[in-house]
């Protein structure tokens, strides 16, 4: 019952929030936080009581159909991730927001959402998955076109679009799915016939469906698109919810349904291969030539994301768990990048890389932090990114495939070229090349700081998470791995 | 005691933010407590010396655990790091008296300490580049110290060598994971003699080389020195060119004495570097004009010394005592005498305000503490006897020339690189020469009366402190040089350990004919070079009758510009190109082309309504005007960002309808061919 709980809250809360509208900023302060903190302390108390336990069918739709919830291995990690984050999303946005208006129709779909997103993390079955997939699509796309001028609106439709003809793949997928599988999701896979070319081709729509919201290329248009959202929507959605919920579906079909066995040194492993290591460096080198912050950033995140499908499309355990790992760090050093771009913006109405020049004494807390969390995405030792990286390295270098072993090499190149686009806006913003004084004059004296605690917490919070990730990544991982596995 | 290891690393590091906050209100306290931790750190650095070896391991530290171990070339390296920090830091106090931006400086100083002794202490290679990479990007910040467009321009590339080396490291040491499974260097030698594959462990070692070698400042890579040392300040440039080279040398030695350990064909490579190094490294130091650069490009040469040392390592085999400890002490000698020289250019910065030798010539007349401090680290660099550096230069030789006699085949070969050694030892004493006549016997262009004036600065040209730490090094140097046996062996001997080293088989006879004549050699060359070259050739006629010194170099052949920036200036464009290709073309046609043709496809169908409706209902067709109107309705694309969206949205609209509509086909085909 937790689980429904944790799923039903945030969307009737925020239901209750469009009846409600509340003009008073304090009340809705509270009540945004209060729905999000209680149902974080939901979802943690369904992963720590329920995990483990038989899948719960809520509704028959006859045959082996149903919509059933359950608390394994993974839903721990992914819902866990969620939970934690999406209180402090909240907090940073109740400030960001108050800059952007229309705040009750904001954070009634972005309340919402939270309850979707752990609706996938904890679906048992893959018609559950799809059902909640579909949802989350639906209900961020009001996220999106939050602004509601005409850019917004051409980035929702966009974002629908490319959603849509995914979710469409990933139908098929299904199908087949539901026709060769189990009831429910097993660790291994549960489609029992012998792997033919029919059943490939399956799972590799069903890859580039559900890779549609993992951004991988050829969908991956819609994530720059959607970069026009207000910040703490890029932050939470599009760099750790609706990607990563699309990285969990493939994780889902690949492992828990069609599974590895069936998959393993076929020509779908291959092509789904192709497309990640493609995504790799093209992502990273269209980064190094993009100057808008949270466009650079968002062509990172499709970079990123397809680091971590590389782990899982490798189908050995070692892949997967070092894919996961990868997952929860990478979340939580994006969303302070974009968290950091996002008060830059609010701040001082900057937006592009030339931009900042000099900027980072104005606002020591947002660029430390930035900073921090660049050079651990890069990946620079001892910091969080660098661990994940090694041991999906370490993961591709022993999986005694060609394009395996490419994928090491694809690692290094894209972390070259991480270091050159990410290093580039922070060594601008410390080091700058003009006299400083022409850069910072044209900044009002009240701007001339960092924002205020609703968004600074939050920073330093998950600057301090992604410190204590990355000096114990050998027991994260280590978690990791038994979950997955048991 | 095995956590004086971790406290060692650690300590730095967490005292550096201490100093940031005391900073920010007492600039006297920080310094104070700067020093006072560099001074702690050296005394747990002597607790080591006298303890014996420990081991510490901290499992699961950043994903596989790190170890630290002292101990042999460890705690001398160590010791090294820490006694150059703390004498950097009492010069630092003088040299940053009115600099801004202290208070980064000194966060980023002490990190860098820290992560120095991380390297130097680390029990296997990954502990190593975990260190090494933090070290690379803290000692970011000293280069850079005073924002200067050249400041910034050097940390550039210095970051660009520091970050694409390092991840070619890190690709090697991949490859060396998988290939031994383990980097322990305790285990490393055992687990490489029993690989199966020496091919990718040749491909491993190389690209594990790349990243040390470039931080060592060998060639080819060495582009990033003469221009990130002049640029940092002075104590930090000391200990760059003293100490953080020498953790490139710390990989390189790591990996010649584990993965290569008495290797030929590993030593003959390293052999072939070393000699470019050392000989390019000392006709740049000669050609310079620039006092900083000169002593960079100086500090390039002697790595090529070193590098040299332990090609000799690997070449002789088990009879490699003269080799290493050569090597050992050349390591040691270099770091001293950087670490004197290096301040003391600061020093006449202080007041010249340049570095260039036609402005600061003659600043040292009438000088003598001056002329000391600098004279002798300057002679002994030089190989001159009774010096330190004559020691360790000595031992090289001696070391080549065993090889020699022992080889057969390639014994031209060896003679050759034992002739580039005695000139580029002679090079060596040839720019000295140039620097100290410079500074110290010749005229100022400008008349006495103006430089009187001009370098005139309050509480005399040095302080008291400053010229203490300087002396006290100046003045170890002869005592190191004159009693090598008692001395200098004993460090060898100390550090001999790690590099699988035996003891000479008989006491070494520093001043024996044989080993005199090697540098009297050297020295003639020097002299030569200096007399006939420099003099008449290196300068030009100038103002007042007086020679100036020009850079015959600059400009024409320098390799960064020349090749590496254009090189990857067309990799980045290339890959630019290539993806902006994709995304104009490739997907285009995609996403744009297939939906075009399903979308004529509608056209034409939709044009052919008329005909369709007569064909199948026999009645004529009339449109209705509502259906017709959404067909031209302009609103639909009206929310686009560009001009031709309404194509655009059309087409991806009509793509997501195709590809719904393919679904919905194919799971209806999938049914009917199941029932």
């Amino acid at each position: 019952m937790w689980m429904l709980g944790a799923i039903l809250l945030p969307i009737a809360g925020g239901g209750l929030l469009s009846l409600w509208r509340p003009q008073n900023e304090t009340a809705r302060q509270s009540y945004v936080l209060g729905i999000a903190c209680l149902t974080a302390v939901l979802s943690l108390a369904a992963l720590f009581t329920q995990y483990g336990e038989e899948p719960t069918v809520f509704l028959h739709l006859g045959g082996h159909l149903s919509v059933a919830l359950q608390v394994d291995g993974l839903s721990c990690i992914f819902g866990a991730m969620v939970s934690l984050l999406w209180p402090l999303a909240c907090l940073y946005a109740l400030e960001y927001m108050t800059a952007e208006g229309g705040e009750n129709r904001f954070f009634t779909f972005y309340l919402a959402a939270f309850g979707v997103t752990l609706g996938i993390a904890f679906s048992a079955n893959i018609v559950t998955l799809y059902f909640f997939y579909e949802l989350l699509t639906l209900v961020t796309l009001p996220l999106v076109m939050h602004a509601m001028d005409g850019k917004a609106r051409y980035a929702g439709r966009v974002y629908l679009t490319y959603s849509m003809s995914g979710a469409s793949l990933g139908f098929i997928s299904m199908v087949f799915l539901l026709q060769y599988g189990g009831s429910f999701f097993r660790l291994g896979g549960t489609v029992e016939a012998a792997g033919s070319d029919l059943l490939l081709a399956a799972y590799v729509l069903g890859f580039f469906g559900f890779g549609v919201k993992a951004a991988v290329v050829p969908g991956y248009k819609w994530l720059l698109r959607a970069s026009v959202a207000p910040t703490p929507v890029t932050a939470l959605l599009h760099a750790v919810a609706v990607v990563k919920s699309g990285v969990f579906a493939v994780v889902r079909i690949t492992w828990y349904g069609f599974g590895p066995e069936l998959l393993r040194g076929t020509w779908a492993q291959s092509v789904v291969l192709a497309a990640v290591l493609f995504t790799i460096v093209y992502g990273s080198s269209k980064a190094l030539g993009t100057k808008h912050l949270k466009r650079r950033l968002a062509w990172s995140t499709i970079s990123n994301l397809s680091y971590i499908l590389l782990g899982v499309a490798l189908l050995t355990p070692a892949g997967l768990s070092a894919s996961l790992t990868h997952l929860v760090f990478h979340a939580v050093l994006k969303i302070i990048l974009f968290f950091g771009v996002g008060a830059i913006h609010y701040k001082l109405h900057r937006d592009f890389v030339p931009d900042i020049e000099g900027c980072a004494p104005m606002m020591p807390v947002v660029f430390s932090t930035f900073t921090l969390s660049v050079l651990g995405l890069i990946g620079i030792p001892p910091l969080a990114g660098f661990s994940s990286k090694w041991l999906l390295a370490i993961a591709c270098t022993s999986s005694k495939t060609l394009l395996g072993s490419l994928g090491a090499a694809a690692l290094i190149v894209s972390a070259v070229l991480t270091a050159l686009y990410l290093m580039q806006i922070v060594l601008l913003a410390y080091f700058p090349r003009q006299t400083r004084t022409i850069s910072v004059r044209m900044v009002p004296k009240r701007a001339r700081q960092d924002p205020g605690l609703r968004m600074t917490v939050p920073l330093c919070l998950l600057t301090a998470v992604s410190l204590a990730l990355g000096f114990g990544a050998g027991a994260a991982a280590q978690m990791i791995s038994d979950l997955l596995f048991g | 005691m095995k956590w004086l290891l971790p406290v060692l690393v650690f300590l730095p590091m967490a005292c550096g933010p201490v100093s940031y906050l005391i900073g920010r209100r007492w600039k006297e306290g920080r310094d104070g407590f700067v020093l006072g931790v560099t001074g702690v750190e050296l005394a747990l650095v002597l607790v080591l010396l006298l303890s014996p070896e420990l081991t510490f391991v901290w499992e699961d530290f950043c994903g596989l655990g790190i170890g630290f171990v002292s101990g042999g070339l460890h705690t001398v390296l160590a010791l090294l790091a820490a006694s150059g920090w703390l004498a950097a830091t009492l010069l630092s106090r003088e040299y940053f008296a009115h600099v801004k931006h202290r208070n980064r400086y000194y966060l980023f100083w002490l990190f860098t300490l820290g992560a120095t002794v991380g390297v130097f202490l680390s029990a296997d290679l990954y502990t190593t580049f975990l260190f090494f990479e933090v070290m690379s990007f803290t000692s970011y910040v000293a280069v850079v110290q005073t924002e200067e467009s050249e400041a910034l321009t050097a940390g550039g590339t210095y970051l660009a060598v520091a970050v694409i080396g390092g991840l070619v490291t890190l690709s090697g040491l991949f490859l060396l994971y998988r290939q031994l499974g383990t980097l322990q260097l305790s285990e490393m030698a055992r687990a490489a003699a029993s690989a199966e594959d020496k091919r990718l462990l040749w491909i491993g070692g190389l690209l594990a080389l790349v990243g040390f070698g470039a931080k060592a400042g060998a060639f080819p890579l060495h582009i990033w020195l003469p221009t990130a040392h002049p640029a940092a300040p002075a104590p930090a440039s000391a200990v760059l060119s003293g100490v953080i080279t020498k953790t490139g040398v710390y990989g390189v030695s790591v990996l010649s004495v584990t993965l290569f350990l008495h290797n030929g064909a590993w030593g003959t490579m390293l052999a072939v570097l070393g000699a470019v190094t050392m000989v390019l490294g000392a006709v740049l130091a000669v050609c310079s004009v620039d006092l900083k650069r000169t002593l960079a490009c100086s500090s390039v040469s002697q790595i090529g010394f070193i590098l040299v040392g332990l090609s000799m390592q690997c070449l002789l085999g088990h009879h490699n005592a003269f080799a290493v400890t050569g090597t050992i002490l050349h390591i040691v000698n270099h770091s001293l005498i950087k670490m004197v020289l290096f301040p003391a250019a600061g020093v006449i910065h202080l007041s010249t305000h340049s570095f260039h030798l036609n402005d600061i010539r003659g600043f040292g007349r009438g000088k003598p503490l001056l002329a000391l401090v600098m004279g002798i680290p300057m002679l002994s660099l030089a190989g001159l006897p009774l010096l330190n550096g004559y020691v360790s230069k000595t031992l090289l030789h001696e070391s080549i020339v065993e090889y020699a006699a022992l080889a057969g085949a390639g014994v031209q070969l060896v003679i050759l690189l034992e002739w580039l050694f005695l000139f580029s030892g002679g090079l060596t004493f040839a720019y000295m020469l140039k620097l100290f006549f410079c500074i110290f016997v010749e005229q100022n262009i400008l008349p006495d009366k103006v430089t009187r004036k001009k370098w005139r600065r309050e509480g005399g040209y040095i302080a008291p402190v400053s010229a203490g730490v300087l002396l006290v090094y100046a003045v170890g140097m002869p005592l190191l040089g004159a009693l090598p046996n008692r001395m200098m062996e004993p460090i060898a001997a100390f550090a001999r350990p790690f590099f699988h080293g035996e003891a000479p088989a008989h006491a070494v006879a520093y001043f024996s004919s044989v080993n005199l004549k090697g540098a009297a050699i050297s020295l003639f060359i020097g002299a030569l070079v200096y007399l006939l070259g420099v003099r008449p050739l290196l300068t030009v006629p100038g103002r007042a009758g007086r020679r100036e010194y020009f850079d015959p170099i600059l400009g024409w052949c320098n390799l960064e510009y020349r090749l590496y920036r254009p090189a990857l200036d067309f990799l980045a464009k290339t890959l630019l190109i290539w993806a902006v290709f994709l995304d104009k073309i490739g997907f285009r046609l995609l996403f744009r082309g297939l939906p075009a043709v399903f979308h004529r496809m509608c056209r034409w169908l939709s044009d052919q309504r008329g005909r369709l409706v007569y064909l199948l209902t026999g009645e004529p067709y009339i449109p209705r005007p509502s259906l017709e109107q959404a067909v031209t309705d302009q609103h639909f694309g009206l929310y686009a960002d560009h001009p031709h969206v309404e194509r655009g949205v059309m087409h991806s609209f009509a793509f997501s309808l195709l590809l719904t509509g393919l679904g919905l086909a194919f799971a209806i085909l999938f049914i009917f061919l199941r029932l």
